[in-house]
């Protein structure tokens, strides 16, 4: 089992939140052995940091979500989500999941869909805000990331996309300050 | 003292930029005042980033700057756009406004360049003449335009020459070339530059259209294949549609015309500056200039005997009706946008589908505008059916990704990791007849930070919007099965959005100023000097991307106004 969090600074939750988000974004995006999932990709990091940042109009609806989603795990299991086992976690996922899609205006049903697109944003995006470490989301569907361009014979049919060596934004940064120095 | 110009041109965008050059080349003192930036190459170096530019919008028009509503009818209460302002932090490119800053909507386009058919300039007389008249959608205000194909021939092939496009000809003068578009209209020359490299997964496509009888041929676009004057062949690196490009590939006034413009000395670029309102004299029949507001919020007021309002449709209408300008009440009538019916599939094979731009691939036009099929749905005009192969992150995938599959769990992340790299895309746009019930107006409640009131959309998909997306719905799963999908799923024939950038018809051309807003030109009707250019003129709407006949227009609107000057085209 990987370390839990926080292993770094936290920028808008504080560790018991932190904690709870890490936990709920797993549920989304689950480990497996030698296949990385939504905790090592460290999604918990890319929403605190967008929550401090470009999402700070979200703020206090997450401190709303945090709330009512311990509040429901109490009530069906009696402890916060961070401490259930991850078999009841999921339950409640769940039960989340079937609420969004029943009732489009429940709040707790609205906060699931909210994590986990910005479980996926954080999973998928480039490694520059924080998540998507090691490149885990772009290694996991054959996405080569933050590439300048893609030559003819990349174009052909038949390429098996795994085998481009993956580039971020970082990377391309990096290239073309060397071009120019 | 007042700023005087020879002209003001508002918004510099894919209409405005094309005008821009054409009377600062003729001679004209320009002045152009644009509410983006004029952005730098330095600030696209590296935009291979979907987070910033597909989720976050950095280059659009964002609801919080420019607040759009939207209500079904009038009976409900009109909200902001409820398909793009949701609280996931998504601002998707496709349903909202286009991007702002110099070169508009074509900085971030998917460069989908289509000429419009002869038939679909007279889409009333064609559609009364097959069905006959009692088959015209009840309450439409579906009318012929007042120009022809052969009026706008020339300016497409303007458009096509010195902006930059890429295809090959199928009808070049009433002669076919094999393996081209067998149902294109005539044109005079073909294209200056070949094709974009093909998208892997257009391939089985093309065959699989091709054993079913049809005719498909590669799409035609606004990227160059070549090097061309002076601008990078497209690298393929898959960020195109809802990006800006790295190397000037793409066609864009920002990278075509306003350089042009800034050369000849004669355009006065202010940037960050929105335009307030139009000034008339106080009887209200002549244009005077034009009140906008700088970013240090310093309103100016500036002069002009010509102002030309290319702020896009919908934004042409809010400064009209902002500036007491409603036309008879034909202001804001007539909104017409597309409906996309969009279809995926999961292939055999891989379509690696993060290459090139969106649409490296193909199209068929055998059931387009007047050639669609007889059927039992009541659909009286067709639409290309287009394939999509390239241009798509992840994240967007997961947006697309198939209803049946459960969006969480091992379930969710199997089905990303095994399916995401086999993804294919198809879409159609189908006509979107006008209304008297479908117009935008001013919302009554809603303001932007500067006082304005925000545009508001009535609309609301009708029936023959959704048995036409049903009907095509039917083609795109026989070109599937065709294909060997292992997975097939297609959106809803009546879908949230009612706003995506292909949004025209609200300031209608024609000679009548009871049922019209401009001339074929863009004069305003009534009102000397005034004109308002681009999709906002459009008298009716097939199923082709609105964009080259917005720089079709733009380049006969110019030689009008040169002539007005007494200068010579260029």
């Amino acid at each position: 089992m990987s370390e839990e969090v926080p292993t770094e600074a936290l920028l808008y939750f504080n560790s018991a939140e932190a904690r709870t988000i890490d936990a709920f974004a797993a549920q989304i995006i689950p480990s497996e052995e030698g296949s990385p999932g939504a905790h090592e990709a460290g999604v918990v990091y890319y929403i605190d940091r967008a929550l401090a940042g470009f999402m700070r109009d979200l703020q206090s609806l997450y401190r709303r979500g945090l709330h009512v989603l311990d509040g429901l795990s109490s009530d069906a299991f009696g402890a916060g989500f961070s401490a259930l086992e991850p078999h009841q976690q999921r339950q409640l996922v769940e039960a989340l999941d079937a609420r969004a899609a029943a009732e489009p205006d429940d709040f707790a049903g609205q906060f699931f869909r909210i994590v986990r697109e910005h479980t996926v944003q954080g999973f998928f995006g480039d490694p520059a805000y924080g998540g998507n470490r090691d490149v885990v989301g772009w290694k996991l569907v054959g996405f080569p990331g933050a590439q300048w361009g893609y030559t003819a014979e990349q174009m052909k049919p038949g390429v098996d996309a795994r085998s481009i060596p993956i580039l971020t934004v970082g990377d391309l940064y990096a290239r073309i300050g060397e071009g120019r120095s | 003292m007042t700023e005087k110009f020879d002209a003001i041109i508002v918004g510099l965008g894919s209409a405005g930029g094309i005008l821009a050059e054409q009377l600062t080349k003729a001679g004209a003192r320009v002045l152009g005042l644009d509410k983006g930036a004029d952005y730098s190459e330095d600030d696209f170096a590296v935009k291979q980033d979907e987070l910033r530019y597909y989720q976050r919008g950095a280059i659009v028009s964002g609801v919080s700057v420019d607040p759009v509503t939207w209500r079904p009818d009038e009976n409900t209460t009109a909200r902001i756009l409820p398909w793009s302002a949701g609280a996931l932090g998504s601002d998707e490119p496709l349903y909202g406004m286009p991007s702002i800053g110099i070169g508009g909507g074509t900085l971030h386009w998917g460069c989908a360049a289509y000429r419009f058919r002869e038939a679909d300039f007279r889409m009333r007389s064609a559609i009364a003449d097959r069905f006959g008249e009692a088959a015209l959608p009840e309450g439409s205000t579906v009318a012929d335009w007042p120009i022809s194909y052969a009026d706008l021939e020339p300016y497409y092939e303007k458009v096509e020459w010195e902006q930059g496009y890429s295809g090959r000809a199928g009808n070049i003068k009433g002669e076919f070339a094999p393996g081209t578009n067998p149902f294109e209209p005539p044109r005079n020359r073909d294209y200056p530059m070949p094709p974009v490299p093909q998208g892997p997964g257009d391939i089985p496509w093309v065959a699989a259209t091709e054993r079913l009888g049809m005719h498909p041929f590669r799409q035609p676009l606004a990227l160059n294949s070549t090097e061309y004057r002076g601008r990078s062949a497209c690298l393929n690196c898959g960020f195109c549609h809802g990006y800006p490009c790295h190397v000037g590939a793409k066609s864009t006034t920002h990278v075509t015309s306003v350089p042009a413009a800034k050369l000849t000395g004669n355009l006065d670029l202010r940037t960050h500056s929105r335009v307030l309102r139009v000034n008339r004299t106080a009887d209200g029949k002549r244009v005077i200039g034009v009140t906008y507001v700088d970013n240090a919020d310093v309103v100016h007021e500036v002069e002009a005997p010509i102002v030309i309002l290319t702020a896009y449709a919908l934004e042409n209408v809010r400064l009209m009706l902002v500036s007491g300008i409603d036309g008879n009440g034909q202001v804001g009538a007539n909104f017409m946008t597309h409906n996309f019916g969009w279809f995926a599939s999961i292939l055999p094979e891989p379509t690696n589908p993060f290459l090139g731009t969106f649409n490296a691939s193909s199209a068929v036009d055998d059931f387009t505008s007047e050639l669609v099929p007889d059927n039992d749905l009541g659909v009286l005009w067709g639409s290309p059916v287009i394939s999509v192969t390239g241009d798509l992150q992840p994240i967007e995938a997961y947006h697309l990704m198939n209803p049946g599959v459960r969006k969480f769990g091992l379930e969710f992340k199997h089905w990303m990791r095994d399916n995401y790299t086999h993804m294919h895309r198809m879409y159609s746009q189908t006509t979107n007849f006008p209304y008297r019930k479908h117009y935008v107006d001013l919302d009554p409640v809603i303001k932007d930070r500067w006082g304005v009131p925000a545009i508001r959309i009535t609309h609301e998909w009708d029936d023959h919007d959704a048995h036409s997306v049903e009907l095509f719905g039917g083609i795109k799963r026989r070109i599937a099965a065709e294909m060997g999908a292992k997975e097939t799923w297609m959106d809803s024939p009546r879908p949230p959005y009612h706003l995506s950038t292909h949004d025209v018809g609200v300031h209608r051309m024609g000679y009548d100023p009871q049922t019209s807003v401009t001339d074929p030109f863009g004069a305003v009707h009534g009102i000397d000097g005034l004109y308002a250019v681009g999709g906002g003129s459009f008298v009716s709407y097939g199923g082709y991307n609105p964009n080259q006949t917005i720089q079709a227009l733009a380049y006969l609107s110019a030689d009008r106004l040169i002539e007005r000057f007494g200068g010579t085209a260029a």
